[in-house]
């Protein structure tokens, strides 16, 4: 089934933004400072809400011509892309976004033609709005398999406690490796799931141009 | 596409000469016209790419950075027309690249931190009398020209081992396998050195990948200054000067090994083979996983002939060793594609002093010493092929699911970064990690260069460039 991969469900929208020639700065202008100052850490609304494994905000104002043999087409509006890879089906998950950022959601879709006057806190119209929005999704962002959002981040831990336990114990005798290992197995269980986009690594080097 | 006229492409640009001495010398152009009278003085002793019947006693080839073209008096509309990342030049793109750190531009030569190299004139020869004499030459055109201030010079030359020249590196191992075979270069291919056909067998790359003004594997024209003539049969080159911390490498080599399988010899061999993906005499671990095996190096038909696709697990080959980061072959699927528009020619030499095995020295003191390798890529892009690799390959581990591991060999590495070695249960070949990665590699210069054709240096030497 599209859209459903296991635990996992993959919502694309594709939301026309108000094509309004008064309002100064445009509306799809708005949402991109907007989307510019949202943080894409711990107090990301989507790491804030449950169940997003990866989201992505993309204003798309036309397809791009690329020369020959293209064919040279044009969209209707300017759209509002929202792409994630999320838990469970969709009405849960757009629920859960509506129960827990309900302003944040506003704040991004009240650019958007048809986004219930009433936001995301009028329930019934919002999940109408959303769905009518929606299209198939068939790929999902590769390093999602079928987990949920909590045993994923649960998996990263342990696979970076693992790695480190190896280096450290590397060579020791078997019966402290055992030892140490039950109690790393303990610690694991016992301490609670990562908070989503909290692990913040800061890569070194810069990235961009058209070398990736 | 036939044939290539070899005669009109720096030989530099084609191959490898396979001569053992070597002196790059880093020129400053004092005005243009002085500057133009030198390039036409030294054109005719330009070595082109065509075969040769007898080898040349030595060899010589320019390179041009963008201020060299800039002092050259090249008009505008041509200067802009070039690709960014050369116009900016490496020391601008140290962010891109990773150049941080020990390998930042605050630590290289004074030759490379001032920006005031112009022409790269590199000269090759079958000895060191046959060298000093072509330099002799070169120096006497300088001279009568005053055409260009030599700011400096950097010697390479083949380490020799019991009295034989050899192709080893300083960390011992035997380099210059594996570069890419692309279509109308003269020579039969190699198998594993182009692409993987479908049915199995292999193919040179696109031209255009090596060459400029030739179609490359999307079947497009690769980026190239205005006009057309200036850039055909041309390419670009990324010199950079890498030292090598010899004491650090084998003081390394020995701890870990005496924890690895056996700890015997032939396990600490094992584990540098592991580091690398080849056996330090060159054979592929991938083909020959338990022991090197001579008559595999030797065989053109198997020493680069080997993929990763049934060693996706790394128990073989390290996901990480070196030559498996930066050709992954087929390691990311698809055949193979992936890598096809990533690929660079290497024209590698070792400078300084070898090392002794066993030498007995203060690794601290081996690695004061100047030398190390004189690394160049030779692509036709730099930002697609020598960039990417370096960045993306290199400087990251993610492509290589390595997350944020780097090379282990030429990375620079911070703190908490492990190699793994995977393994399976035999005692003789173990998981294994190796932790608190010392730099092995120190950056110390180095540049983008433009390495033009006959007809192109004829046009510089005459004035003659012309974007309309």
């Amino acid at each position: 089934m599209p859209s459903q991969s296991g635990k996992v469900y993959g919502l694309t929208l594709l939301c026309p933004i108000l094509d309004d020639p008064t309002a100064i700065p445009s509306h799809d202008l708005q949402i991109r400072g907007h989307l510019a100052e949202l943080s894409t850490g711990p107090d990301s609304p989507f790491a804030i809400a449950p169940g997003t494994h990866l989201a992505r905000l993309v204003v798309l104002d036309d397809v791009i011509y690329v020369g020959m043999p293209a064919r040279e087409d044009h969209l209707k509006s300017k759209y509002l892309v929202f792409e994630s890879n999320c838990d469970g089906d969709r009405d849960s998950y757009l629920k859960g976004l509506a129960d827990t950022i309900p302003d944040e959601l506003d704040n991004i879709w009240k650019h958007c033609t048809g986004y219930p006057p009433g936001g995301a806190r009028d329930r019934g119209a919002f999940l109408a709005y959303m769905r009518k929005c929606e299209i198939e999704t068939t790929f999902f962002f590769a390093p999602v398999n079928n987990k949920t959002r909590e045993e994923t981040l649960r998996a990263l831990r342990t696979k970076q406690a693992v790695a480190h336990f190896i280096a450290t114990h590397q060579g020791m005798p078997p019966a402290q490796i055992q030892r140490d290992l039950l109690s790393l197995c303990d610690r694991l269980a016992s301490t609670p799931a990562p908070k989503p986009a909290a692990v913040h690594v800061q890569r070194a080097i810069v990235t961009g141009g058209r070398n990736e | 596409m036939s044939k290539l006229n070899a005669s009109d492409i720096q030989g530099f640009a084609l191959r490898g000469y396979n001569m053992p001495f070597a002196r790059f010398c880093f020129l400053h152009f004092p005005d243009a016209p002085r500057a133009r009278t030198l390039i036409a003085r030294l054109l005719p002793f330009v070595t082109t790419g065509q075969l040769w019947d007898k080898k040349p006693q030595s060899t010589l080839n320019l390179a041009f950075t963008h201020s060299g073209l800039a002092a050259l008096k090249l008009p505008l509309d041509t200067l802009i027309s070039f690709p960014p990342e050369f116009q900016l030049g490496m020391k601008a793109r140290g962010a891109i690249l990773g150049d941080i750190g020990l390998n930042s531009a605050e630590h290289w030569d004074e030759v490379w931190r001032t920006g005031h190299v112009h022409l790269w004139l590199a000269i090759n020869a079958v000895d060191a009398n046959e060298l000093a004499a072509r330099f002799n030459d070169v120096q006497a055109v300088l001279k009568e020209t005053d055409g260009a201030t030599l700011l400096d010079t950097q010697d390479a030359n083949a380490i020799v081992i019991d009295g034989q020249l050899t192709t080893k590196e300083h960390f011992g191992y035997t380099d210059g396998f594996g570069n890419p075979d692309f279509e109308g270069v003269c020579r039969d291919t190699q198998p594993g050195q182009g692409k993987l056909m479908p049915d199995g067998s292999w193919a040179p790359l696109a031209t255009g990948e090596l060459l400029l003004g030739y179609a490359d594997e999307a079947g497009e024209l690769p980026v190239a200054p205005v006009p057309h003539l200036l850039g055909s049969n041309g390419t670009f080159m990324a010199y950079r000067k890498l030292h090598q911390n010899v004491g650090t490498f084998r003081t390394f080599l020995d701890h870990w090994s005496k924890q690895y399988g056996v700890g015997d010899d032939l396990a600490k061999q094992k584990l540098a083979a592991k580091f690398i993906g080849r056996w330090q005499d060159g054979t592929p671990i991938e083909l020959s996983p338990n022991q090197p095996d001579p008559g595999v190096v030797k065989d053109p038909n198997r020493n680069t002939n080997f993929m990763f696709g049934k060693d996706l697990d790394g128990t073989r080959c390290p996901i990480g060793a070196h030559i498996r980061r930066t050709n992954p072959r087929d390691a990311f699927g698809f055949e193979g594609k992936l890598v096809h528009r990533r690929r660079i020619s290497r024209r590698g030499m070792p400078y300084g002093p070898a090392v002794p095995p066993g030498d007995k020295t203060d690794p601290k003191q081996i690695d004061q010493v100047d030398r190390g390798i004189v690394f160049m890529a030779v692509n036709a892009s730099l930002s697609r092929q020598f960039e990417f690799v370096q960045q993306q390959w290199i400087s990251y581990g993610n492509d290589a699911h390595q997350g944020n591991e780097k090379d282990l060999l030429i990375g620079h590495h911070g703190e908490g970064e492990k190699y793994a070695i995977q393994g399976d249960t035999t005692p003789g070949n173990p998981p294994f990690f190796c932790t608190s990665l010392p730099n092995f590699v120190e950056l110390r210069g180095g540049d983008y260069f433009f390495i033009p054709s006959i007809t192109a240096l004829g046009m510089l030497a005459m004035g003659l460039v012309d974007p309309r």
